[in-house]
């Protein structure tokens, strides 16, 4: 099928168009430079065309979703809406369901989301999940940081041995790249304790989180996995965390790229979590200064911002520690799940409001994030969904940052509390995002940071993943019309997909399987045959499964994308 | 005012959805758009007509001009009043599962004995039930820890067990006697219940009033006695007697109040 | 008990198969293979053994249909799928229940036949572990997968459970007996405490026995965390159970390094129902202010928190889920199966391994003989009685491979050993039947309505 995009208003920063008047063709799923006239013509005179979005970090398919959908039944209650020919019900509204998960991103004229988290043990159930979500690519990452294999390895230095454990079970349960989540914390919680900083060693293991983040990195480059590892770094949510998190961003400076396909040898996710002064919540500032200086001053670190929406949703993360002391805090239901030799996860549900003034801090310290690191190609848009708000918010965040009057009313009005600007530079801060920026932060530069080359770009010969909004660039002021930007962007005149065209108008009219993303190392094979057998016994005795019923088989992912890398280049 | 009657002809072994059926929603209708509409059974819907008689008379600007009365055995209709902002609905006879559940306004009556989930997650309005009730009178949705959040509910006959699960605001008014658990995680309002009450009450509330002026079969360790009240005043109403009163449940270091009639209790002194 | 000859006349072993009984889902069992037939089982418990070895016992073997004069009689795949089909499609409050013994495969036809009829899907949840999950979304949900507690800890609680004679190798395999890497002398290094009325099998191989009275649970746990609040106890007996007894109890929960709680029905199904989890999830809340404590519900089939994790990512609601009006409700009183049931409001009813005749309270059993009952089963059981179309599977695990989820959550894929009869079918096949059959009754109904 051949279709052309006709006089749209392009923006593809990845190929440096910005905002300019051209067509866009695609035939049999991917960009072509021409088509015949048999093509089916799509009239999107003077509208917004994108690549579709790439979501570098949203929890969407896993076991711990299923905690939290199950546990909330509350939560799935308000997200309710009847079947229709196309689509099936779907519940939840910061805990969407599988089906609405897909639906709804689609319809925001997105293609591509990375589930931030699987725990390997259980990581036939996020294959499942990602079976069950349509319209959109999913490449899951596993969960490295507090694994005890990764935690011998990293103590005892030993790179090889533990890139070659890096790149076995990257197949056994068909991951993308390396997930650490508090390194180290997670580990001392199935004693329930945890660590602060990089250097308190873990109970027993006694390696420090600066030790594991380093040699995961070396083992990452070793490999050329297409994506750096991807940190969410330990003292999550605490004031005067940023030094910590300034720190984890030093500590694998000076390690050596090992791949080509992108810029950073370290990705810190939902930063404005992790950007916090003062020394507890009655002082506690907004400590984004020091992390934007850093990442402004350095190449080697992208992140994500993971931005407040001031909503009532669910927390959830592998810092399992760290949600309990949130239930601590907030005296709401908690879930925890630890997981044999792993990992972790806590849940606990949460309200952010703007009358409340650490909400409202928070509020403010992820868009200064936004707003104080200069280049937006080390800057993605999330909201560490579900944690700081649901995803469906993503078109208002991105009304906010192309609007500093809107952000000035609502601190004047009330609307959030006076911390966001007494704790705060937020309102010395008017830059303004334009659509190029928007197109970069949610689009260009996800993908560049996790390597992929087939999407997040209008190229030749990737895939025909568009977006088409219906707002005219050269009419709409956004800054004086963050609801017109907020609504276009949340309901796409055009969603495509590998060609097909899955949104009409903000409605769903077509549902498509999705695609499974997993990096498949090649080269290693005889140092991940020493590895596994010096893993084996370790494996036999403390699992409570047995090894061959452990790994991910090839039907859970029926859709595969598998990206090859060769090892060691 | 618009009087709607509806006198039920055939009661079907599959519940009826009176959901549609609220003041706010048929104010503006006459005998004609009754008679046209198809009522949830089940996966399907079916006439009105076929299990209901129904009159029409008078107009209605809104819905607080609105009566509807409802003719007979009930307890095959689900969802009566189920979300309505105002008007009053009547009940001869026995009412179904979740009768006046997310009420805003106005009021019902049931002349009978109404099945579980009456009035939960209430806002405003009044509840009254001749009869008794069965469980989570009062509740909230499962999960939610926001329940009732005001209005008041009456039963005049006993109620079930958990009466005013996490209760968040409004008044419960039992009485007769009561079961098990009431005003369990209760966080705000009060519960009166003036007949005998099995087990429990105020398990896990962090605050809130429960008065008991009958006899209390089995108290929690988590309520500690601060002494002998007289003629208490809770939250505006004057009490007369004297109560025994503990505060409680301390397990989540809770600030609720629980009163028991002194004379009925005395073996807990 | 007699000496038995080890088995040796087989012709291959097919090894790390997974058991289909209770919620271990234990992956170690070597099926010991002859002709085609499972003749000798390794590493299973009795439960789990038997079903293997006698799953020729009173094996539905043909479809069947129930005549005119009230027999079941042999009918050919069409005939009963046709007829079943007919069933479901014609009814106006269909309930399709069971599903915790087969596959995760099977339930994703099962739920878009369920969406596409506006049925009630359902499964042993419902009156089994039911009030844990509402106590679950009630106060939140602490636990841990298996092999937390092997390597970790050293105190087991088993409270309205009874392991011993319901999860046979969970204390073996899981809980106290293992070398964890943390508790390398396995049982010496735990403590196991048996919370029970009754002086179970369990009990008597536990350190401690706490025998409270029945129905006590809810008291008894509000006392434990009054004590940990530190009140002093006002009762000198607190549920069957003296004072001095809860405060050392207390203490010893509070001071070792990690404790795991396990519980049963003996806590949903007793007075207070959810409100026993409800009071027990929040006492272990409460312990891990001073040190690790998790809690696991003893799921009590193979398949049955799988069905919960698979609905809650479909549907955001683990059981009872109501698709009537087109979108799903979970009301527990109005969208559980029981309930419907006694109100007489079902009228077609559709089981897949399960045994509501055998399981379910008399009401609700006395409903299921006046209208059409659909079985799809391997064995023949009470609820065969009264099945009007007999539709007869294949046993996952077996049989027929299939996803299964264990009690903690952990995805275990049970292989294919041995092929299934000839004449039965797989229950996926069976059930993705039904569905292109209904769709097809239903644009039929469509196309003529619409003209």
């Amino acid at each position: 099928m051949e279709y052309i995009l006709k006089n749209g208003i392009v923006y593809d920063p990845t190929n440096k168009v910005e905002g300019e008047k051209k067509d866009v063709m695609f035939k049999d799923g991917k960009i072509v430079s021409q088509v015949s006239s048999d093509a089916k013509v799509l009239d999107v005179t003077d509208k917004i065309v994108m690549p579709a979005g790439v979501d570098p970090h949203a929890h969407v398919a896993g076991p711990k979703l299923v905690v939290g959908r199950l546990y909330r039944p509350e939560d799935s209650r308000k997200g309710v809406t009847s079947k229709t020919a196309v689509t099936r019900s779907e519940t939840g509204f910061s805990i969407p369901s599988c089906p609405a998960t897909g639906y709804r991103y689609s319809r925001m004229g997105y293609g591509t989301v990375v589930e931030a988290a699987m725990p390997p043990l259980e990581a036939k159930h996020t294959h499942e999940e990602i079976m069950a979500i349509p319209n959109i690519d999913i490449p899951p990452l596993p969960l490295f940081g507090n694994n005890w294999f990764v935690l011998q390895y990293a103590k005892e230095n030993q790179i090889d041995e533990l890139a070659a454990f890096i790149s076995s079970w990257l197949k056994i349960v068909k991951g993308y790249g390396i997930k650490i989540v508090n390194p180290c914390g997670s580990e001392a919680w199935g004693w329930g304790m945890n660590v602060h900083g990089l250097d308190d060693p873990a109970p027993y293991w006694d390696v420090t989180s600066r030790e594991v983040l380093k040699a995961l990195s070396k083992a990452n480059e070793m490999l050329g996995l297409p994506h750096s590892i991807h940190v969410h770094p330990n003292d999550l949510g605490h004031p005067g965390n940023f030094p910590t998190t300034v720190g984890t961003m030093d500590c694998v400076k000076g390690i050596e790229k090992g791949s080509g396909v992108r810029n950073q040898t370290i990705h810190i996710t939902h930063a404005q979590f992790h950007s916090y002064g003062g020394t507890s919540w009655r002082d506690a500032e907004s400590g984004a200064d020091a992390v934007a200086d850093y990442i402004n001053s350095n190449d080697h670190v992208t992140c994500d911002v993971g931005q407040i929406t001031l909503d009532e949703t669910t927390t959830m993360t592998a810092d399992a520690p760290m949600e309990f002391d949130l239930h601590q805090l907030n005296g709401l239901k908690w879930a925890n799940k630890d997981i044999e030799l792993e990992t972790a996860a806590g849940i606990v549900p949460f309200i952010y409001s703007g009358k409340a003034p650490v909400s409202s801090l928070q509020w403010a310290i992820g868009l200064e994030l936004f707003l104080k690191i200069e280049n937006p190609w080390q800057v993605c848009l999330t909201t560490d969904h579900p944690n700081a708000g649901p995803f469906i918010r993503y078109p208002r965040i991105i009304s906010w940052l192309m609007s500093s009057e809107r952000r000035q009313e609502m601190m004047d009005n009330k609307e959030v509390h006076p911390w966001s600007h007494r704790r705060t530079s937020l309102a010395t801060l008017d830059r303004e995002y334009d659509f190029n920026d928007i197109a970069i932060i949610s689009r260009a530069a996800p993908a560049k940071i996790y390597g992929f080359e087939d999407r997040g770009q209008l190229s030749v010969g990737t895939n025909a993943d568009i977006a088409v909004y219906d707002l005219n660039p050269n009419d709409i002021d956004p800054s004086k019309n963050p609801a017109a930007i907020e609504k276009a962007f949340g309901n796409a005149m055009y969603t495509i997909k590998d060609g097909q065209i899955l949104v009409k108008d903000g409605e769903v009219v077509q549902v498509k399987p999705s695609h499974t993303i997993w990096t498949n190392v090649q080269g290693f094979e005889e140092q991940e045959k020493k590895v596994m057998e010096e893993v084996m016994p370790t494996f036999t005795k403390y699992y409570t499964v047995k090894f061959e019923n452990y790994k991910v088989h090839d039907h859970y992912a029926p859709y595969p994308i598998e990206v090859n890398v060769q090892a060691g280049k | 005012m618009k009087t709607i009657t509806l006198n039920l002809k055939k009661k079907s072994p599959i519940s009826l959805e009176f959901d549609e059926l609220i003041p706010d929603k048929v104010f503006d209708w006459e005998q004609a758009d009754f008679e046209n509409y198809q009522v949830p059974i089940g996966n399907s819907r079916f006439p009105l007509t076929d299990y209901f008689d129904i009159e029409v008379e008078g107009t209605a600007a809104g819905p607080e001009e609105v009566k509807m009365i409802l003719e007979g055995d009930m307890g095959r209709v689900k969802y009566i009043g189920s979300k309505m902002g105002a008007g009053e609905i009547i009940v001869n006879g026995d009412a179904d599962l979740h009768c006046g559940a997310h009420m805003k306004g106005g009021s019902i009556t049931v002349n009978g004995n109404a099945e579980s989930y009456a009035g939960r997650e209430m806002e405003g309005g009044e509840l009254t039930v001749m009869g008794n009730t069965r469980e989570f009178c009062g509740c909230s949705y499962i999960g939610d820890w926001r329940g009732m959040s005001g209005g008041k509910i009456t039963i005049h006959g006993s109620a079930g067990k958990q009466l005013g699960e996490c209760l968040s605001g409004g008044e419960i008014y039992v009485k007769g006697d009561c079961d098990i658990l009431a005003g369990i995680h209760m966080t705000k309002g009060f519960i009166q219940i003036d007949g005998d009450v099995t087990r429990w009450p105020g398990g896990q509330m962090k605050n809130g009033n429960i008065l008991i002026n009958g006899k209390l079969g089995r108290l929690l360790e988590g309520f500690v006695q601060d002494g002998i009240v007289t003629d208490p005043e809770i939250e505006g109403k004057s009490f007369s007697g004297k109560y025994i009163k503990y505060t409680g449940d301390i397990a989540l270091s809770g600030k609720g109040g629980l009163y028991l009639n002194a004379e009925k209790n005395r073996d807990l002194l | 008990m007699a000496y038995e000859e080890p088995i040796t006349d087989y012709d291959k072993i097919v090894e790390n198969c997974t058991c289909a009984f209770c919620g271990c889902n234990c992956d170690d069992l070597d099926f010991l293979v002859k002709d085609g037939h499972v003749v000798g089982v390794r590493h299973a418990c009795r439960l789990g053994a038997s079903k293997v070895m006698e799953d020729m016992d009173q094996r539905l073997m043909v479809p069947m249909v129930r005549d005119e004069t009230g027999e079941l009689v042999e009918v050919d795949w069409e005939t009963a799928l046709d007829k079943a089909a007919e069933l479901i499609a014609g009814a106006v409050r269909p309930i399709f229940y069971g599903w915790s013994e087969t596959s995760i495969e099977t339930m994703k036809h099962g739920i878009r036949l369920g969406e596409l009829v506006g049925a009630v899907l359902d499964n042993q949840a419902t009156i089994c572990h039911g009030p844990s999950l509402q106590a679950v979304q009630n106060v939140g949900y602490p636990v841990m997968t298996l092999g937390e507690v092997k390597n970790r800890a050293d105190m087991c609680v088993y409270t309205g459970s009874n392991p011993m004679n319901s999860h046979p190798r969970h204390l073996a395999r899981y809980s106290t007996f293992p070398r964890g890497y943390f508790r390398q002398r396995g049982r010496f290094d735990r403590t196991v405490v048996t919370m029970d009325p009754k002086y179970s099998d369990t009990a008597k191989m536990s350190d401690i026995w706490v025998g409270f009275e029945q129905n006590g649970d809810y008291e008894f746990y509000n006392a434990i965390r009054a004590v940990l609040k530190g009140k002093e106890l006002k009762k000198d007996v607190i549920s069957g159970i003296p004072k001095e007894d809860i405060y050392e109890l207390t203490e010893a929960m509070k001071n070792t390094q990690f404790g795991a709680l396990f519980f049963g029905l003996g806590l949903t199904h007793t007075l207070s129902k959810q409100r026993n989890i409800d009071i027990a999830i929040q006492m272990v809340a409460d312990l891990n202010k001073y040190t690790k404590w998790v809690l696991m519900p003893m799921r009590g089939h193979f398949n049955v928190n799988g069905f919960n994790i698979f609905m809650a990512y479909e549907m955001g609601f683990p059981y009872g889920v109501d698709f009537a009006r087109g979108y799903p409700r979970y009301m527990n009183g109005e969208t559980n199966t029981i309930d419907l049931l006694t109100r007489k409001e079902c009228d077609v009813f559709m089981v897949i391994a399960a045994d509501p005749g055998a399981h379910y309270p008399g009401g609700a059993v006395k409903h299921l003989a006046e209208i059409p009952v659909i079985q799809i089963d391997i064995h023949w059981g009470p609820s065969t009685e009264i099945a009007d179309v007999v539709l007869p599977g294949s046993f996952i695990g077996v049989e027929c491979g299939g996803t299964s989820y264990r009690m903690d959550g952990v995805p275990i894929f049970m292989k294919k050993a041995i092929d299934k009869p000839e004449t039965c079918r797989d229950d996926e096949w069976i059930v993705n039947e039904l569905l292109q059959r209904v769709t097809k009754i239903k644009a039929e109904k469509e196309a003529i309505a619409s003209k």
